[in-house]
């Protein structure tokens, strides 16, 4: 070996040993797509109360984070946007079932700038696009999916769907007029500049909205991330997901 | 191995955008590398930049720009709405994504195959009568067919890959506009149905590897016939 690349060597051995003290308090979180703005407010203010946390964030599609999770991706806590992929990862034992608690609930709601009277779920019939999640991978697209059959609209409502790739992007397209309006949630539909909300999708017709909460096995040793959990339950915790629209019941 | 009719689709109707996206890009990537090979003109390399753009900006962007052009309020999309030919969510949409996206290299190929050309052919052919046309049909064309075949190849293969500016212009519609790309997402997206992933994954390799060898195959009798 030449001195050289010895030296190279030298340098990476020091490089990783140097990336290995750093994560000494390093947080991963796997978060739903749609918590983005939440956590990053509740991150901002833990780090500026514990300034030696570092957060790590990956917000994605619940289902792609779970299976992260699964195929050893770093993660000391997943929020996810229903709670499938929690129960998913608590059968594969990849989350401690006793840190699982609901972090939040969120609703459906149908938003769009039509100029037609859109008012309940049977004036879709109406339109002619309607933009959905891809109900195989969005939870909210399997919400509306739900809603849509138990309304018997099913049949009438199918060749009018657009499936987009998460909420935001079905949000997207209403935005830009190119559909007649989305299926969202209530705190995507708070986000909307040009769109408006038509109304609120009946709980009776879709299960609950809940986000629930784990750590994972882990995460479970780390005692930085059990204060964060519990941070995660704390009332700063409910006014932020109260300001962006969340409901805590 | 198990399909569902919608993977079944979604295989059938990549091969469909593939094909047309190429079929269509064809003639107007040969048109264009001409120019670029063998005109001169002012204003030539702005036409460069252009046509190479799509390959260096994320398919994203693309997506995003074509969304604005085609769809309701893009002066494009007015058009053809009018005209009663509506592109965005459908799979004509996934054609236009693939022929922007692909056409970069498409051009790229049949220019190599033009640059090797020797001019002399050309200007021999010229002096002893031929005009333009007829220089290109019969000197040009067969000599460049190696870079029109390799071209062709590639950027049915990339069409076949599109996805970043695919799911934005033509949504995510099985049975409409969902591709193989685009069901592996929704597959890999739920960690329970990997085996859906993995299987198309596998078939998506396997259209890969034939397109691949049909251009091997293709070149090798091209050599062949050169030589005789």
């Amino acid at each position: 070996m030449t001195q050289a690349m010895k030296k190279i060597v030298l340098l990476c051995f020091t490089l990783l040993m140097m990336a290995k003290t750093a994560m000494a308090g390093e947080l991963n979180l796997s978060v739903a797509a749609s918590l983005k703005e939440v956590i990053n407010e509740l991150t901002a203010s833990y780090t500026a109360k514990h300034p030696g946390t570092v957060f790590l964030k990956n917000f994605g599609p619940s289902g792609t984070l779970a299976g992260q999770i699964e195929n050893g991706g770093p993660a000391d806590i997943i929020i996810s946007a229903n709670t499938e992929w929690v129960d998913y990862l608590n059968n594969k034992k990849l989350v401690d079932a006793s840190s699982i608690k609901t972090f939040t609930y969120n609703s459906l709601v149908f938003v769009g700038k039509t100029s037609k009277k859109v008012s309940s779920l049977k004036d879709l019939t109406k339109l002619d696009k309607i933009a959905i999640g891809s109900p195989k991978s969005v939870p909210a697209g399997e919400y509306a999916i739900a809603a849509i059959t138990k309304a018997g609209l099913a049949s009438q409502l199918t060749n009018k769907l657009v499936m987009a790739k998460d909420v935001r992007e079905s949000l997207m397209y209403a935005e830009l007029g190119e559909v007649d309006g989305a299926f969202v949630y209530k705190t995507d539909a708070l986000q909307a500049q040009k769109s408006k909300l038509l109304f609120t999708v009946p709980q009776e017709l879709y299960p609950r909205v809940v986000y629930p909460m784990a750590i994972t096995i882990k995460g479970a040793k780390n005692d930085d991330v059990k204060a964060f959990h519990v941070f995660l339950q704390s009332d700063e915790a409910k006014s932020v997901l109260s300001k962006y629209g969340f409901a805590l019941k | 191995m198990q399909l569902t009719p919608e993977d079944i689709l979604a295989i059938w109707l990549s091969l469909k955008i593939a094909l047309t996206a190429t079929a269509f890009a064809l003639p107007f990537g040969f048109v264009t590398a001409w120019l670029i090979v063998f005109k001169t003109f002012r204003g030539k390399i702005v036409l460069e930049v252009l046509i190479n753009l799509p390959l260096t900006l994320p398919p994203v962007v693309i997506g995003y720009f074509l969304l604005l052009l085609l769809g309701k309020n893009g002066w494009l999309g007015q058009l053809l709405n009018e005209s009663g030919f509506p592109i965005i969510f459908t799979w004509k949409a996934a054609v236009i994504a693939s022929v922007t996206v692909g056409f970069p290299l498409l051009v790229r190929s049949i220019r190599l195959g033009m640059e090797s050309i020797d001019l002399q052919l050309i200007e021999a052919s010229r002096t002893l009568g031929a005009s333009w046309p007829d220089s290109l049909l019969t000197i040009i064309l067969p000599l460049s067919l190696r870079g029109i075949i390799a071209g062709s190849s590639l950027m049915f293969a990339r069409s076949l890959g599109e996805f970043g500016a695919t799911i934005i212009v033509a949504g995510n519609i099985p049975g409409k506009t969902q591709t193989i790309p685009l069901a592996i997402y929704d597959y890999a997206s739920s960690p329970s149905s990997g085996k859906m992933a993995l299987t198309l994954c596998m078939i998506s390799v396997i259209i890969s590897v034939a397109v691949l060898l049909l251009h091997e195959v293709l070149g090798k009798q091209l050599d062949r016939r050169s030589f005789l």
